[in-house]
């Protein structure tokens, strides 16, 4: 029985945090708080992705750091989702007046 | 000692998450969203990833947070009541389908069976030490978590190097893009409507701030 910690304890609020951002991507109504939840899934997969790095196995085919370098990669795309969002809130508020995603019923215009 | 590190840590990720979920007020959302983004910074740190906890300070805590509660401020209503957001008609399937996927990925962690050639992970409870005094000398991810920032480089320049510069085409398209998105509507009605016909009487005469 080792002090260390168990692969499973990150893989558990892993799945924890991803459910959280689950319910709030589905029960918010304010499109900020739905780009907020989405950012908790997202690093609930980067946790998932470092843990794999650290406790899996060596492989020397694919590089010493290839969660990391992904981890990288699913943080860039999260800031450039950040950005995009945050522009189409602003014009969605603009067209309808309202920060409500039930109100967003047109994509015309 | 790392596992009680590992439980607090993982306790106060878990109640700013569900705080960030739950809370009506937007700004206290935002808020809880920046501790629950340096949480995660620490468990980098567990993990030994030390570069990626500062980038994720750096990106997550440092602009993302900054840029939501920019778009929260600049999307309150007229009478600044917009701040507080109640839960749609959707919560109660909401919850239903978070608990389902939270049981199903449990599920998945625990009854993992793993490979025929390897060992399953779900009962991995050690990691490949290391720590300077082990015995191998050259294990590449030995070295790798010990100069972690030059190894990023080298490996973002070499081995990564399409998707490294994929990310920068990404990066600026979804830039120019959000500008673009953000400012198509100011420009046509400052440009007296000549080309496209108002759809609403007046969209600019009540805003608060542009």
């Amino acid at each position: 029985m080792g002090s260390d910690i168990p692969l499973s304890w990150f893989l558990l609020f892993a799945a924890a945090t991803f459910a959280i951002g689950i319910i709030g991507v589905i029960t918010r109504k304010n499109p900020i708080a739905v780009l907020m939840a989405i950012e908790i899934m997202l690093s609930a997969a980067n946790v998932n992705l470092v843990a794999f790095w650290r406790y899996g196995p060596e492989r020397l085919d694919s590089g010493p750091i290839a969660g990391i370098v992904l981890a990288i990669m699913v943080i860039t795309v999260a800031a450039a989702e950040v950005a995009v969002g945050i522009g189409l809130v602003i014009l969605c508020y603009r067209r309808w007046q309202a920060a409500d995603v039930d109100r967003y019923d047109s994509m015309a215009g | 000692m790392a596992r009680i590190l590992f439980l607090v840590i993982a306790g106060v990720g878990l109640t700013s998450a569900l705080s960030t979920v739950l809370s009506r007020n937007l700004v206290r959302a935002a808020v809880s969203l920046a501790g629950f983004f340096f949480t995660v910074a620490c468990l980098f740190i567990l993990l030994e990833a030390e570069f990626l906890a500062a980038l994720q300070v750096l990106i997550y805590v440092g602009a993302v947070s900054i840029l939501l509660m920019f778009g929260i401020m600049l999307t309150r209503g007229v009478q600044g009541t917009d701040l507080v957001s109640g839960p749609s008609a959707a919560r109660l399937p909401g919850i239903v389908v978070g608990l389902v996927v939270f049981a199903v990925l449990g599920y998945a962690i625990f009854e993992e069976k793993g490979l025929r050639t390897q060992y399953s992970w779900g009962a991995l409870d050690e990691r490949t030490a290391i720590a300077r005094g082990s015995k191998e000398p050259g294990s590449p991810l030995r070295s790798a978590v010990n100069n972690m920032g030059k190894v990023v480089g080298v490996e973002l320049m070499t081995r990564y190097v399409i998707a490294f510069e994929l990310a920068g085409l990404l990066l600026t398209a979804a830039l120019v893009g959000a500008v673009a998105v953000a400012h198509r509507e100011e420009d046509e009605t400052r440009s007296t409507g000549s080309g496209v016909p108002p759809e609403k009487p007046e969209p600019t005469a009540d805003k608060p701030n542009p």
